[in-house]
């Protein structure tokens, strides 16, 4: 048993390593000098092991390009949207799980055969409603999107759904009030199910790309995600291709560190929204 | 919940407070999901020119249902039962297939009308083909919807295979085995311009890692992203490698269902390793499998980024994809009401395949 699945290891991580091989040259390659990339890729190590090193492209990138700027849009839009879906959905969430109410199944249904619409389906009509608004490059054209999307509805009250009713009954005999309930009792037991329904939505949020390149047009209002893919299309011939690969490096950092510090959560988020989303 | 929250505090019977928890969700939803889905019909039945009604609300023209005629129809077109012989005739014995397997007890009966009409689909629709002297109204559209289907067609049995094989082999609690997982969905969270940019330069052949390989062993390089033959491996080949993680959580969260019991009672009949897999993994896992392959279906049949950024649908067209041509449609040639008729019908088949989910998922809790 034991000496199968030490071969099982060694077996698996060979193929572990080629997966891994393209983030790292990424990595590599954005350690290394535009005047030697020019030449070859592939100088130490077919290029995996940054040598000649240099720091140069994370200093030009700071120094000069709009990646900063484009960073904290997206800081900006992410945040902003997972607070905004947060708020909506827990509180969508907690009246459709546990109050009752006039035409109830309908507007449960109502809400959920949202869960259907891609967003490929409503981004023209969405482009042209911000445009007669005068919305587009701006942050609430990047948020409000997909803040209507009923998702984490459906994650919460699932959640809210599975709590035990007579915490709620005990508050109710002393007297406490709807709102209170929410808020003191059935916030504080929803964190775990808000902090994956947090994680789902910043990770979307920070990866979209669809959207923001329909709605932003002004490289100012571009998230990384956007803006990384303005400047790939040349990355040759202007920035240099270490340069171009620091940018991805800097895009891809926040998300990848998430996902190592939570991921548990985000399996979890990934497992739920997988199987219903 | 002492005296000072009870003097503000706001007494609302259970109708008032489900009125203010929902309004806001509701407002949002409404105006940022409901409208645009309706509008979005509303448009495909006009003459819409997206610069033409910025300028001029009133430049629309009210056109039925012409827009769906000018994308998915043409003039003098036929039908033929063997027009595409080969598709046609894989259509008509995977019917037969459903058939057999659901006669056998197989599969549930949901599963065999879902293949059986995918199939059928599959047997009528490359059946119509322009007559003597006809043409399709939009020869781009067919052959891009069949672009995508070969895109799907391939990159979900390439995850869910793999994710299948991996998800087996590490499911172990061990730390090592842990690590492994890590690797292996760390690229699932990467953006998608993040991921054509590493890929656009792995397939380069003059700086990417794949043409300095075969260099190594004196091959030429292979001119990925611009050569027909191989631009739709490349793009299969980069979403394999980003999209296996969610494939692989799945998996093993339905092999956790799985009773080590079974394995055990297998192992004293000198069942392990391969035949195991066989004969106790793959049969418990029949619910999971489906669900992967659909979900897969439903998310890579939205592909964009992957066409858009690496080969611009080229070459020749043989990587244009449905949502691309939308978004072509809508803004680069202005014809929003020809794109929103393009995105009708991708809704009715991501509608198609939500509730396939839907009814698998009330099968799965049953």
């Amino acid at each position: 048993m034991n000496r199968s699945y030490a071969w099982l290891v060694t077996a698996l991580a060979i193929p572990a390593f080629l997966w891994l091989v393209p983030t790292l040259w990424m990595v590599s390659l954005s350690f290394q000098p535009n005047d030697v990339l020019a030449r070859t890729t592939s100088s130490t190590a077919l290029g995996l092991v940054p040598l000649p090193f240099t720091l140069e492209n994370y200093a030009a990138l700071f120094a000069f390009g709009q990646t900063p700027w484009w960073f904290l849009n997206s800081i900006i839009v992410a945040g902003g949207m997972t607070l905004g879906v947060l708020v909506l959905s827990t509180t969508a969430g907690y009246a459709l799980a546990r109050l009752d109410f006039p035409f109830k199944s309908a507007i449960t249904f109502a809400c959920l055969i949202g869960l259907m619409v891609p967003e490929q389906a409503v981004f023209i009509p969405l482009y042209t409603m911000f445009a007669d608004f005068g919305w587009h490059n701006s942050y609430h054209a990047l948020m409000l999107p997909r803040m209507a999307v009923p998702i984490g509805v459906f994650l919460m009250m699932q959640f809210f759904k599975a709590i035990p009713g007579d915490i709620e009954e005990a508050a109710r005999i002393d007297g406490v009030g709807w709102l209170q309930i929410f808020w003191f009792v059935m916030l504080p037991l929803a964190r775990p199910a808000m902090m994956t329904l947090a994680i789902l939505t910043f990770l979307y949020a920070w990866n979209d790309y669809l959207w923001p390149l329909v709605s932003a047009q002004q490289r100012e209002y571009f998230t990384i995600t956007l803006g990384l893919a303005s400047i790939q299309s040349n990355f040759a011939q202007s920035e240099g291709l270490g340069r171009v690969m620091a940018s991805g490096v800097i895009a891809s950092l926040p998300v990848v560190l998430l996902f190592l510090i939570f991921q548990r959560y985000v399996v979890q988020a990934m497992t739920v929204g997988g199987t219903k989303g | 919940m002492g005296r000072t929250s009870g003097q503000f505090r706001l007494k609302l019977n259970e109708r008032q407070a489900a009125l203010v928890l929902l309004t806001p969700f509701l407002a949002v939803y409404g105006v940022f999901l409901v409208y645009p889905f309706f509008k979005g019909f509303w448009i495909s039945l006009h003459d819409w020119n997206l610069l033409a009604v910025a300028f001029n609300p009133d430049a629309k023209e009210f056109v039925g249902l012409r827009n769906y005629q000018r994308v998915m129809w043409g003039r003098d077109i036929e039908w033929g039962a063997f027009a595409q012989p080969f598709i046609q005739l894989f259509g008509l014995a995977v019917i037969g297939l459903a058939i057999f397997l659901r006669r056998v007890g197989r599969v549930s009966k949901v599963t065999a009308i879902a293949i059986g009409l995918a199939a059928a689909l599959l047997f009528v629709l490359p059946g119509f083909h322009p007559g003597e002297g006809g043409r399709w109204y939009d020869r781009r559209f067919w052959p891009t919807v069949g672009n995508t289907l070969v895109f799907v067609g391939l990159t979900v049995p390439g995850v869910a295979i793999t994710a299948l094989i991996l998800a087996a082999a590490l499911n172990r609690e061990t730390r090592a085995m842990g690590l492994l997982r890590t690797i292996f969905f760390v690229s699932q969270v990467l953006s998608v311009t993040v991921v054509t940019l590493i890929w656009q330069i792995m397939f380069s052949p003059r700086q990417g890692l794949i043409a300095n390989i075969t260099d190594l062993f004196g091959g030429s390089p292979i001119i990925w992203l611009t050569d027909e033959r191989f631009a739709m491996a490349a793009i299969v080949i980069t979403t394999v490698w980003w999209s296996l993680g969610i494939a692989m959580i799945l998996f093993l969260a339905g092999l956790q269902d799985i009773s080590r019991d079974l394995y055990e009672a297998a192992a004293l009949d000198n069942a392990s390793g391969v035949k195991a897999f066989w004969f106790i993994t793959l049969p418990n896992l029949k619910r999971t499998i489906t669900l992967v392959v659909v979900l897969q279906i439903i998310l890579h049949f939205q592909v964009f980024g992957q066409s858009h950024l690496m080969t611009n649908g080229g070459p020749d067209d043989t990587t244009q994809v449905l949502v691309r041509y939308i978004y072509q449609s809508a803004f680069r040639d202005s014809e929003l009401g020809r794109a929103s008729a393009m995105a009708v019908f991708l809704f009715v088949i991501m509608g198609a395949f939500s509730v396939l989910q839907f009814v698998l998922g009330r099968e799965e809790d049953a």
